[in-house]
């Protein structure tokens, strides 16, 4: 039987489980209401208590739907940036730099965020370009910037595998010729010279000289390439006095072959092989004493398991946060309930049953809840909308979160669960003293 | 038809025992129109309560007919009230926000469903007799005392009960208000045959009832 009910579980389209599952949770908010409210009409009364205290009911909805906007919000955000930060990577099958820190070396290549680490030496990246399963290999040279740029040297078939065709202009096809990300403040034909170093360290003057031009532009990635000015690698080591990557013969050559001989070296390589299983097997045979290898989304994933947890109790708080404040409102409600007192006491003096005007207070409690949590799914977009624009502008990392299932499944737990905690304001309006409340 | 009540020993008690009502032997027949007089704090309303089976009694019988409701527990008490008593209260007590017939018909929302329509017909045919007929939709908020008071009593006969409470009525009405609503209470319990109980201080009003009964210091002191 039960296995029989997983089964059908799980051959359902995932579509269809999220909506069962929405259901399900928000199923025992609807038998509560069902069952109070069942042979009575309490919504005539409900609509009247609602706009008799119409401001202190739009506060109280205003603190549901802020609470539980924030609180889904930030699932929402957690979850787009993971995305976000994931879609960055992918173009980073395999990397292979000097060894070290492996999630260091993710910040420096795919995040651009700069380190300094020894580098690959010509032979070894000889070996790998050569390699017969290898189908890229392009160096990843940074260090330099202008502005907010980073400068990074590397080939022209990097620039075609990140981002496709260029949206403007042509490749860069030799020295003093650059592409520039989507975001760079550059257009076709500006011109720069790089500062050595990156931020408020660099050198500004070092480079003197080396005029650089933009000829090309790339379209938006949704990553730190977007802020990135993609140069030929011959470039960099050039304006860094080293040799050219090429033979002497060949001066001017813009990308590979490179010659082991004259490559001043590389603090990391992109690696693309030519089969999705030849990674694997590069992976381990370019893990070396001189080389560390390594799948950036792997790493990544570690990452984001380890802060999986993090996440979990993230979402705990959340949800511990939304109730909190609903603990708050239904107190807030007792007290509430005291201002309709004696109206409830008349009703209970005209004779009308107590599971009626038990159903009046709880269709009420009910109402401003289940409004409140409308309403936050509206705060949750706008906030995630807002946070994902300030996550963008800080990380370059383009985050587009959205509210989704989980979020909803969130608000609907959360309606089921205090909706049935507003049960106890309602058992205590019939607690009250009818002479009492009537002469009050 | 109204219903007799008779009250026999009956002790009512406040906080900390303090005696609030006590009555030997007291009845009224049925479709008779009683002013229940007395001096402020008295225990009038307290009477009122009691035979309304609205507070718990520490000793006696209250019998309506040949119900006790001092026997009954307090949902019989409820759906006794809800059949057979309507009540109208000194200052209103109505839903401000629902219309006139919204109130006058409010027991709709709670009654068996066979009853609803006989409420809501009820409710609408007593706002006519009331002369409030054309406002039936209007919010009672934008009532005069008078004419609020005129939706109580349509609220409380709607249901078209045998017996009639009313407690200080016309306290909260200026007196030509105060006059037309002595003249409609009186002539819709004479004629519809309903027993009427009403605490007041309004000499107008006990002008209009077959009997006046005094209760001082929570005493039934006898007949004025």
């Amino acid at each position: 039987m039960f296995a029989s009910v997983t089964d059908l579980w799980n051959s359902l389209p995932a579509s269809a489980q999220d909506v069962l599952w929405f259901v399900v949770l928000l199923l025992p908010a609807l038998v509560t209401g069902l069952i109070v409210t069942r042979g009575y009409r309490p919504f005539g009364l409900v609509r009247a208590m609602m706009w008799r205290y119409r401001w202190t009911n739009a506060l109280f909805i205003a603190l549901i739907a802020i609470s539980v906007g924030i609180g889904v919000g930030l699932i929402a955000q957690e979850r787009g940036l993971r995305k976000g930060t994931a879609r960055a990577a992918e173009k980073f099958d395999l990397v292979v730099a000097a060894p070290g820190s492996e999630v260091q070396m993710l910040m420096a290549a795919v995040y651009l965020q700069p380190v300094d680490v020894p580098l690959i030496d010509g032979p070894t990246y000889n070996r790998i370009a050569t390699h017969e399963n290898v189908s890229l290999a392009a160096p990843i040279a940074y260090g330099d910037s202008y502005q907010a740029s980073p400068v990074i040297g590397t080939t022209p078939q990097f620039v075609t595998h990140l981002a496709g065709e260029l949206v403007e202009g042509r490749m860069f096809a030799a020295m003093g010729e650059a592409v520039a990300g989507a975001r760079v403040p550059l257009q076709v034909g500006n011109s720069f010279v790089p500062a050595h170093g990156v931020g408020e360290a660099a050198e500004h003057d070092a480079h003197e000289g080396h005029d650089i031009t933009v000829v090309g532009k790339m379209r938006l990635t949704g990553s730190p390439w977007d802020k990135a000015i993609l140069v030929p690698v011959e470039d960099v080591w050039a304006v860094h006095g080293l040799a050219s990557g090429h033979a002497p013969g060949d001066a001017g050559q813009i990308g590979p072959p490179f010659d082991p001989d004259y490559f001043p070296g590389t603090p990391a390589v992109l690696v693309r092989a030519d089969q999705l299983w030849a990674n694997y097997a590069l992976r381990s045979e370019f893990t070396t004493d001189k080389t560390m290898a390594f799948f950036p989304g792997a790493v990544l994933s570690g990452l984001h398991s380890m802060l999986g947890d993090v996440r979990q109790v993230m979402s705990v708080m959340a949800v511990l946060t939304q109730v909190l404040v609903t603990a708050g409102v239904l107190a807030g409600l007792v007290v509430l309930t005291r201002l309709y007192a004696r109206r409830l006491a008349l009703l209970r003096a005209l004779g009308a049953p107590d599971r009626f005007v038990f159903s009046v207070v709880w269709s009420y409690a009910a109402v401003l809840i289940g409004a409140g949590a409308l309403l936050g799914v509206a705060v949750g977009f706008a906030a995630v909308g807002a946070i994902s624009r300030v996550v963008t502008a800080r990380t370059d990392i383009l985050v587009t979160a959205t509210l989704g299932w989980p979020e909803f499944h969130l608000v609907a737990g959360f309606v089921s669960l205090t909706v049935i905690l507003a049960l106890t304001p309602a058992f205590m309006a019939l607690s009250r003293n009818i002479a009492t409340d009537l002469r009050a | 038809m109204g219903l007799a009540l008779s009250v026999r020993d009956l002790v009512v008690e406040g906080d900390r025992g303090r005696r609030l009502l006590r009555i030997g032997a007291l009845d009224i027949p049925a479709g008779s129109c009683i002013g229940v007089r007395g001096p402020s704090g008295a225990g009038k309303s307290t009477f009122l309560y009691a035979i309304a089976g609205l507070i718990a009694l520490k000793a006696g019988t209250v019998t309506w007919g040949d119900e006790a409701i001092s026997a009954m527990n307090a949902p019989q008490r409820a759906r006794f009230r809800r059949e057979r008593v309507g009540m109208i209260f000194q200052d209103f007590l109505l839903f401000e926000e629902l219309p006139a017939l919204g109130n006058a018909a409010l027991a709709a929302s709670y009654a068996a469903r066979s009853e609803r329509d006989r409420i809501a017909s009820g409710a609408a045919a007593m706002l006519a007799h009331l002369g409030l007929g054309d406002h039936a939709d209007r919010a009672v908020d934008t009532f005069s005392g008078g004419e609020r008071q005129r939706v109580a009593v349509s609220r409380a006969l709607a249901a078209d009960p045998p017996v009639i409470l009313a407690d200080e009525p016309t306290a909260s009405l200026d007196r030509a208000a105060a006059d037309r609503l002595i003249g409609d209470l009186a002539e819709l319990a004479e004629t519809r045959g309903k027993t009427l109980i009403a605490v007041s201080h309004d000499a107008a009003l006990h002008e209009r009832m077959d009997r006046v009964i005094d209760i001082v210091d929570g005493c039934w002191t006898g007949e004025g």
